[in-house]
């Protein structure tokens, strides 16, 4: 019990930062900067969100940013899912020439740091012309969150009961009709986690974005609010919170309905890697 | 079950099939992984440029600049010391609440709580923490001084402002180590506990003799992910210092993201240095692996 009271103390404080953010976000100018910090954010004011969504004009706008980063991470959860569910299927259920070497070269690329790849994944953006597009964002997320998803949905597949492959098979369905009617559908809580973890990496990315992107509409939001501190600085962190708190919905949305799965998700990550 | 792994779909003439299901990924993997990884490694070669089209090879050239480049060599130090400051707290801190959470009530909530920064980017949690450390309005300080503690301007005293980038890092990464403890203690079978608990050992012995041992597979994973990720860290700087005070907290990504984007255009520079950082990475691993496997039969 003692324990628990503690643990708990800690995880309040723990949350603490994330609260002061939206607490901040709801004042006025002037009481922000208020010596004793106050916590409770009254007269509220939703001043900063529409600044910084629509008004602003010093910077990339938040609400651009944000309407940019949920195409970008829907996506790269699309494009990541089905590269790597067809590519992690063979690798699981058929035996085929060259199927252990495939499997080594993606596992293996688990280790290279993305910082790695930067600089010529930058050339090669820049000869496709997809510098600041939709695509040189998505395409590249995508590549970096592929090898994850196919050693995730590869365990998964291994360990699938045959039988109902082999009743579909017997049936006359051809391996798509199986992968598409009968593994598909088994597959969708090991699929809900890899889109929670392939849209948490593109929602979140910063690197990649901050050199792929030139021109403000495009920016996605961490590199808008990257930018969003540079341009209110010294003067109130109000708008910056709002930028912060907005940037924070999407996955506190998710984290709040699918806590469960994220961790599942997580938990999967970590096992065997 | 057994079945499930040699079961479906074994045919060899379904070769064809295979490699059809395999194909997209595959050409998303060879063009935008493997293919810069070795493009990389060419322009490290080279003098390229951002915006030249014609490269010149120049050998080494790249590679020994970074022997006389000080700001490299800088930057590496601080890169490093990061990484070995930062480990044990992270192996630690996560643990410890793992423990903790595995015997308490409430672990899920208590668990999402902490697992929560986890979910931010590192832009909004480098900005929180900028806030809250605000030298003259910052709750931080205000606390602090109430207390009779120093306040002071964490991030802009070069004694302090990497230790700040430390605190921060653990405070938002700690919940994902924390969910990968737990999945390893319940892994533990209980009556291993119990009956150490019969042999008259206390909690602590059992935590040495027991959940230490059985963890190492998961403490390997922690350590050389934590490792790979804080070779390359960025963000956090970026925002929090832009690697100041001077170059206090100037790290080895930034170096070369300024090198290749802002300040020389010279890729073939900034490719040397992300390889001389893949190697370090590399031989770090590969000493973790040696370090922590060997024992992991029990």
């Amino acid at each position: 019990m003692a324990l628990t009271v503690g643990l708990g103390a800690l995880a309040v404080l723990w949350l603490l930062p994330v609260v002061w953010v939206f607490v901040t976000s709801l004042k006025h100018t002037p009481d922000i900067i208020r010596v004793p910090p106050e916590w409770i954010p009254w007269p509220a004011t939703l001043e900063h969100y529409v600044e910084v969504l629509f008004s602003s004009s010093r910077t990339a706008r938040i609400g651009r940013a944000f309407i940019n980063s949920i195409i970008v991470s829907i996506g790269t959860v699309a494009l990541v899912v089905a590269t790597s569910a067809l590519a992690a299927y063979p690798l699981a259920r058929m035996r085929f020439p060259g199927r252990n070497l495939v499997f080594i070269l993606i596992i293996g690329s688990l280790m290279i740091p993305n910082a790695v790849v930067l600089v010529p994944q930058y050339v090669l953006v820049q000869q496709l012309g997809w510098l600041s597009t939709y695509q040189g964002l998505i395409v590249p997320e995508a590549a970096m969150t592929f090898a994850f998803g196919v050693f995730l949905l590869r365990q998964f597949f291994l360990l699938m009961p045959g039988e109902l492959e082999d009743a579909a098979r017997i049936d006359g369905a051809n391996t798509w009709q199986v992968f598409s009617r009968i593994v598909l559908p088994l597959s969708q809580p090991v699929l809900a986690a890899l889109s929670i973890f392939a849209f948490r990496s593109a929602w979140n990315d910063f690197l990649w974005p901050l050199i792929a992107v030139n021109k403000a509409e495009m920016f996605p939001l961490p590199v808008a609010l990257a930018l969003l501190r540079g341009a209110y600085s010294s003067e109130s962190y109000g708008p910056i919170m709002a930028g912060a708190a907005l940037s924070a919905l999407p996955l506190l949305l998710v984290f709040l309905v699918a806590n469960r799965r994220i961790v599942e998700g997580v938990r999967l990550s970590g096992l065997k890697g | 079950m057994r079945r499930g792994r040699r079961g479906g779909t074994v045919s060899r003439r379904s070769w064809l099939t295979a490699y059809l299901f395999l194909a997209p990924g595959l050409l998303l993997f060879a063009a935008f992984r493997l293919y810069p990884l070795l493009d990389g490694l060419r322009l490290s070669f080279t003098n390229a440029r951002l915006g030249r089209p014609a490269q010149a090879f120049v050998g080494l050239a790249n590679y020994e600049r970074l022997l006389d480049d000080t700001r490299f060599h800088t930057s590496l130090y601080n890169t490093v010391f990061y990484t070995v400051a930062s480990t044990l707290p992270i192996l630690a801190i996560p643990l410890l609440l793992a423990v903790a959470l595995n015997r308490g009530t409430m672990r899920t909530v208590l668990r999402g709580a902490f697992f929560f920064p986890f979910t931010l980017s590192v832009v909004t949690v480098g900005l929180t923490w900028l806030w809250l450390l605000d030298p003259v309005v910052g709750p931080f300080n205000y606390y602090l001084r109430a207390l009779g503690g120093p306040a002071r301007s964490w991030l802009a005293d070069p004694t302090t402002a990497m230790w700040v980038i430390i605190v921060t890092t653990v405070w938002w990464v700690t919940g994902y180590y924390l969910v990968i403890y737990l999945a390893g203690l319940q892994d533990i079978p209980r009556d291993l506990y119990e009956s150490a608990a019969l042999d008259g050992a206390g909690a602590i012995r059992s935590f040495w003799a027991i959940t230490l041992p059985l963890l190492r597979p998961v403490l390997l994973f922690v350590f050389v992910t934590h490792m790979i990720g804080s070779f390359q860290i960025f963000g956090q700087v970026f925002v929090l210092t832009q690697g100041g005070p001077g170059d206090a907290t100037r790290t080895v990504v930034q170096h070369l993201y300024e090198t290749a984007f802002q300040n020389f255009f010279h890729f073939g520079s900034a490719s040397a240095m992300a390889w001389v950082l893949f190697a370090i990475i590399l031989v770090f691993s590969v000493l973790q692996f040696r370090l922590l496997r060997g024992h992991t039969e029990y």
